[in-house]
């Protein structure tokens, strides 16, 4: 149970990052916390004490694999996730320089030109 | 029957094709994108046929049967879906030709381009929560770059704002489809109903809540609507047109839907949370527009109110509910899709969208004059363009359910809409004569929309009821099937 918890503190601090903080550099830094975060959660919900890898190897009875081999589908989803996150980053980061390019600075404050 | 996996397939490979082999040139690039555009319409068409026939095609990849593999379906609700985006994709692609040549690079643009249709294409035909969130990031991954396209200062900021929102939707999908995995250990939503009887009300409550929060966020609905005026009016025109008629709709709209009146079936109470969320987004859309001095924000903030519409007209829920929801749907599909690119077309000739700096065009632009008018009176419900008769069907189901006070609203910010837009209308098209020399665009401009406007003019023609028999399989769709009936089989 402490570690959702402490998953959930990772969810806000990233959060936090990403609405309070005025630096381009550090909201990126809070989305990659948030991708973190959902990541961890997803590997957790497969993980079991003492597990064994989940394939079928001779000496190894059904009932023994049922009982004691993780959840594989979690983590052919973390899979996904993690290269979703990583082209979303990839893409906040060249957007970044490209907006340093343009005003010489990260300072959200300072290039605020769009009403919302 | 693997009809249905072609309209993935075709854009992947338009995608993947232009990518490997043709992105350096552009003319080429264009038309082989609008090649497998129509491709795929001719597929979606040839579908129907097998569509009339059986109530739904199940389509298992692999031939994995439920819960183990992937399944792809469609029914008669997606299949709307599915035919109005596949037959706005070639019109739009039809404009980018001549549009998108004063960008360096536009063999990229189509690359981006058939990765948004392919996700799209694909939320339309899973089955299964973990696709349906792929093809969502697919499509909205595309997105956040084509805003940045034009890489003008301003557009890096909107997309900057409209990759972290959307990243924070997306999340709040994905955290829901976590729950549920953890939960029932399914990720197949047919076998995820079959399970969810074991779990207990505030468990399903808090993954719908999340759901309805990420495809709020997707579509733009009140709280969480600001990135939308930025990455709408900023987007070239193109990229405006599909982002406002099409992605917004499907990615929000279509999902909601789904969500809520096929797999969430044990809380109809939450269509309540949806009609208060259209409401209130389709109010402040419409006062927002009204004092724009941009053309493209005028109809970015227009769009909030229109999709405003469709949230309320489904959560009333009755029939006439779900009939206007879907018709207002098709309709501010293509009258959005037609001032997106219009805007562009005008954006084309005089290099700005600004309203005061643009007066009198109807001498020096007469047809993009015409088929501009008659997307505006189209939007705000003048007899006999499309939008009229989905407003009326939505202010009709108001009254039969004995919400007064909504249809009554619903007439008011109709008439606000039409204020905003005749206001447009006068100042840029309708102002002071000046007679200038023709400066009308060329025809690979001008036939999209004289194409998308005709479709307008005979819109109305879908509620005869030859035609309306496919919209209340549709609306059947909405009212009583639930994926479970797919297990059972």
């Amino acid at each position: 149970m402490i570690i959702y918890l402490a998953i959930s503190i990772m969810f806000f601090i990233g959060i936090y990052g990403m609405m309070a903080k005025k630096n381009i550099i550090k909201m990126i830094i809070g989305v990659n916390i948030i991708g973190y975060a959902v990541n961890l959660f997803f590997i957790v919900l497969g993980y079991k004490n003492n597990g064994i890898q989940p394939i079928l190897v001779p000496g190894v009875s059904i009932e023994e694999f049922v009982e004691k081999a993780v959840n594989p589908i979690p983590q052919a989803l973390v899979l996904t996730s993690i290269v979703i996150d990583l082209s979303t980053i990839c893409f906040l980061a060249a957007l970044s320089i490209r907006i340093y390019e343009k005003y010489g600075t990260f300072d959200l404050e300072k290039i605020r030109r769009l009403k919302g | 029957m693997n009809l249905i996996i072609f309209p993935v397939i075709f854009y992947l490979l338009s995608s993947f094709l232009i990518a490997l082999l043709w992105k350096e040139d552009e003319k080429l690039s264009g038309i082989a994108c609008l090649s497998f555009s129509i491709l795929t319409l001719i597929s979606i068409i040839s579908l129907g046929k097998h569509l009339i026939l059986n109530e739904r095609i199940v389509y298992f990849v692999g031939n994995w049967r439920i819960p183990y593999g992937i399944t792809l379906m469609v029914d008669a609700l997606s299949y709307i879906f599915l035919l109005v985006l596949n037959f706005i994709l070639p019109i739009i692609c039809w404009f980018s030709l001549t549009y998108i040549e004063k960008y360096t690079k536009s063999g990229y643009f189509y690359i981006l381009f058939s990765l948004i249709s392919a996700g799209l294409n694909g939320i339309l035909i899973s089955m299964d929560f973990f696709n349906i969130y792929v093809f969502l990031e697919l499509s909205s991954l595309a997105s956040y770059i084509l805003v940045a396209f034009g890489l003008r200062t301003e557009e890096l900021e909107a997309s900057l704002k409209y990759t972290m929102i959307g990243f924070i939707g997306s999340t709040l999908i994905l955290i829901g489809i976590g729950l549920i995995l953890g939960k029932t250990g399914t990720l197949n939503i047919a076998d995820f109903m079959s399970a969810a009887m074991s779990l207990k009300k505030v468990q399903l409550w808090f993954i719908l809540g999340l759901f309805i929060a990420g495809f709020a966020l997707k579509s733009a609905l009140f709280p969480f609507h600001f990135w939308l005026p930025d990455a709408h009016s900023l987007a070239p025109s193109p990229v405006s047109a599909m982002l406002s008629g099409l992605f917004i709709k499907i990615t929000g709209f279509y999902l909601l839907i789904r969500f809520v009146s096929n797999v969430f079936i044990m809380f109809p109470e939450s269509k309540i949370i949806l009609m208060g969320l259209g409401l209130v987004s389709m109010i402040f859309g419409a006062l927002m527009a009204i004092d724009q001095i941009d053309i493209k924000r005028t109809y970015a903030y227009s769009s909030i109110s229109q999709i405003g519409y469709c949230v309320l007209a489904f959560g009333i829920g009755t029939y006439y509910g779900y009939l206007g929801a879907i018709l207002h749907f098709i309709y501010h599909s293509f009258s959005k899709t037609l001032l997106f690119l219009n805007s562009g077309a005008i954006e084309y000739r005089y290099k700005t969208t600004k309203i005061e700096e643009l007066k009198g065009l109807q001498d020096k632009m007469p047809y993009t004059t015409t088929t501009g008018s008659i997307g505006m009176l189209s939007i705000s419900g003048i007899p006999p363009f499309g939008c009229f008769w989905s407003k009326i069907i939505i202010i009709i189901a108001a009254i039969k359910s004995f919400y007064y006070g909504i249809a009554f609203i619903c007439v008011i910010v109709s008439i606000i809409t039409l204020g905003y837009f005749l206001k447009l209308q006068r100042n840029i098209f309708y102002s002071k004569k000046e007679m200038g020399k023709n400066e009308e665009v060329n025809l690979n401009l001008l036939m999209p929309m004289v194409l998308l406007s005709v479709i307008i003019f005979f819109s109305g023609l879908i509620l005869i009821p030859e035609l309306k028999i496919y919209l209340d399989k549709a609306i059947d769709v909405m009212q009583n099937f639930s994926y479970i009936e797919i297990m059972e089989k």
